[in-house]
């Protein structure tokens, strides 16, 4: 165990993401039985997704979009782009929305880590901290999901060749929940399904792979109720379903609940 | 895969998925909408032009930001901004970061426009290494190119801007800005 004092100077590069891989896995391990690292890693997350919020404020004229556009591909510029508007749309849903979104969930996550680290095994609470990873780093992306589709008729055969195992999905009419797309994720250099819901203004994370023993993880873990981020996890068919979110652990078991039983 | 470098397809493969974030970080930097867009546009007009001389399969929207920021150094405005902060040769220095407690940190508890006007109050060259790194989420090494400055040099700045953020926010302090118009 490396003493405090060391990672003190870094949690600024763990919080940017900056650390060599195997130190910030070793810094995780340290958040899980550190408070004062945990509660400054989670402050720092938590200003620097303020920062974002902040600093993600100018939207770029359409006919800017438009010009630049032409611009780019050699041709005259004009003054009125229709479907240069739209783009710009989409990309403050993709880009503004997620991250803002991504960001506070991986705050949650630091903190749910730390909680959940210290009261249980260090093998599923890894697991635990690679899903929580998996989640945030796709939500943050540019582009969260592949496939992006409300029809789960067009999500499931997506993945077909993508992924090595097919899964059934529930159908949402009359439930709180929509399908928002999918992705392919990677554990452990295994390929599964990556699925994104939406209730009511939050995400929620279902991450589908073929079982291994590295997926073993508690059947569920709940942090504080402040932070009401929650994950559950369950076998099926020789598949294992993770899901997470910061959706109350109500809308989480609701949701699971049509996962079990979708067919 | 690979077009062939120079080409106006492949150039606007690369550049278009940045231009929302170019522009807001012209905004940034500017503090004006018109001198933001022309920015933009003597940016893209710089990038095509020497596209050739861009190495493929490097860090192209770290030239991109490069780009800007180096045509914003030399605008009026960037110009005026770099004479109005003096920065301090100590601070350009490699400073270890300094361990802070969970409560000073608390900058997330501020409103999106208390911080807006925070980083609005900041001068130009005290804001761009964090907007860098918390909205454009640039790894060190892709903001050392941008601003071109060694890695150590750009841990120091976030660690001070974030600083100076927490302290604009606090009231400790009011940072005369370099880049109000007027
Ligand atoms: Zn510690």
């Amino acid at each position: 165990m490396t003493n405090c004092s060391t990672w003190q100077g870094r949690v600024a590069s763990y919080v940017d993401a900056e650390l060599p891989l195997p130190e910030m896995e070793a810094f995780r391990e340290h958040l899980a039985t550190c408070p004062d690292c945990a509660s400054t890693a989670l402050a720092l997350m938590e200003s620097k997704m303020a920062v974002r919020r902040a600093g993600n404020r100018y939207a770029a004229p359409p006919e800017l979009r438009a010009n630049m556009l032409h611009f780019a591909k050699g041709e005259p510029a004009v003054a009125h782009n229709a479907a240069g508007r739209d783009r710009e749309g989409y990309r403050n849903f993709t880009a503004r929305h997620w991250t803002g979104w991504a960001l506070a969930t991986a705050a949650l996550l630091l903190l749910a880590a730390g909680l959940f680290v210290a009261a249980n095994r260090r093998q599923s609470a890894k697991a635990v901290a690679e899903f929580a990873d998996l989640h945030v780093t796709a939500l943050a992306s540019a582009n969260p999901v592949e496939v992006v589709s409300t029809d789960r008729h067009t999500v499931k055969p997506w993945f077909q060749g993508r992924i090595p195992f097919t899964f059934d999905l529930p159908d949402l009419q009359a439930t709180p929940f929509t399908l928002v797309g999918g992705r392919v994720a990677y554990f452990h250099q295994e390929p599964g399904a990556h699925l994104v819901f939406g209730y009511q203004r939050h995400f929620i994370s279902v991450f589908i792979f073929r079982d291994t023993p590295q997926l073993a993880m508690p059947a569920s873990f709940f942090a504080d109720n402040t932070s009401s981020f929650t994950l559950r996890t369950w076998t099926q068919q020789g598949l294992r379903y993770v899901i997470l979110g910061d959706a109350n652990a109500a809308a989480i078991a609701s949701l699971t609940e049509l996962l079990q039983h979708a067919r | 895969m690979k077009a062939q470098t120079g080409s106006y397809g492949e150039f606007e493969r690369l550049a278009m998925p940045l231009f929302d974030s170019l522009y807001n970080f012209a905004r940034w930097l500017a503090q004006d909408a018109t001198e933001a867009e022309d920015l933009v546009q003597e940016t893209f007009k710089k990038a095509l032009h020497g596209f050739s001389s861009f190495v493929p399969d490097t860090d192209f929207r770290a030239w991109m930001f490069r780009i800007l920021r180096n045509t914003f150094l030399t605008s009026r405005t960037g110009l005026r901004a770099k004479l109005t902060v003096e920065l301090d040769p100590a601070d350009e220095e490699t400073t270890p970061v300094t361990w802070e407690t969970p409560e000073s940190l608390a900058l997330a508890s501020a409103t999106r426009e208390a911080l807006q006007a925070a980083l609005d109050g900041l001068p130009v060259m005290y804001r761009e290494a964090v907007l860098l790194c918390d909205v454009e989420e640039m790894k060190y090494q892709e903001i050392a190119q941008v601003l071109s400055v060694p890695v150590g040099t750009v841990m120091s700045r976030i660690a001070r801007e974030r600083k100076l953020l927490r302290q604009m926010l606090a009231g400790e302090r009011s940072v005369r800005s370099g880049s109000a118009r007027k």
